[in-house]
């Protein structure tokens, strides 16, 4: 497989798998209602598909994270294993309704920005550490 | 923000900052051994180890609980904040070097997660 595919494969796998963990948990804890430090909300929690559906989402990111370690540099990498953040806003906007105020939309996009900084920090530290 | 919600992300952050120092401590404290299957026996003999996975399971649960009183969006934009204190921890405990871009990356995601809470 030509190394392009192969990143584009591995860092889509990644997101869609943190998206998938972050959509089941919302599912899972919009079943259990506000939380209560009482053994019915637990219960209700885990009585349900959904908790497991972010269990599965885990153990598929994991594997994505792993494999592409293996092979993509760390900087890219670091990116797409937190920039599930924008796929996680879109899909709460369009599945859940979710709105954000302008101001936090502002806040969104500078931790993005933040998150894109620290990805290029990671891939100089790697270069430094090659030479 | 509620001050339950305040209380749930301060958990959430502590538990996971903790978690990722514990495993960093295991793999670092990680002795030469010959086997992939003699190193994994040497780590899971580790206790910071176990700290770890014992933290990552009460995060589990936390972020159900933060989840169960903020939208995901807001969720998942504060809860990026645990970025900003593993690098923290990361130079506290093991004097990792915080270049100018990572300084940079820091002081944006701390002050979108300022805005996000502030005008959530």
């Amino acid at each position: 497989m030509k190394k392009t595919k192969f990143y584009i494969l591995g860092f889509s796998a990644l997101m869609l798998c943190d998206t998938l963990t972050q959509i089941s948990f919302k599912l899972a804890s919009n079943h259990g209602g506000e939380f209560a430090m009482q053994l019915e909300w637990f219960i209700s929690i885990f009585s349900q598909p959904w908790i497991y559906g972010a269990v599965l989402g885990y153990l598929g990111s994991f594997i994505a994270w792993m494999t592409l370690l293996k092979h993509a540099p760390v900087g890219p990498a670091f990116a797409a294993s937190h920039l599930e953040v924008v796929l996680v806003l879109v899909v709460s906007a369009v599945y859940f309704g979710d709105r954000l105020a302008p101001m936090q939309i502002v806040g969104a996009f500078l931790i993005v920005l933040g998150i894109v900084c620290l990805s290029f920090s990671e891939a100089d530290k790697e270069n430094v550490e090659a030479h | 923000m509620s001050s339950i919600a305040i209380l749930i992300w301060v958990i959430n952050v502590t538990l996971d900052t903790v978690g990722h120092i514990a495993l960093k401590f295991a793999a670092v404290a990680d002795k030469e051994e010959s086997t992939e299957l003699a190193r994994w026996k040497s780590m899971l003999g580790s206790f910071p180890l176990w700290i770890g996975i014992v933290c990552f399971c009460l995060e589990f649960v936390v972020w159900l609980a933060f989840l169960s009183v903020l939208s995901l969006s807001q969720g998942v934009l504060l809860g990026a904040i645990n970025m900003v204190s593993i690098v923290i921890a990361g130079r506290l405990v093991f004097k990792e070097n915080l270049d100018r871009m990572r300084l940079l990356g820091m002081a944006l995601i701390t002050l979108g997660v300022i805005f996000v809470g502030i005008y959530g």
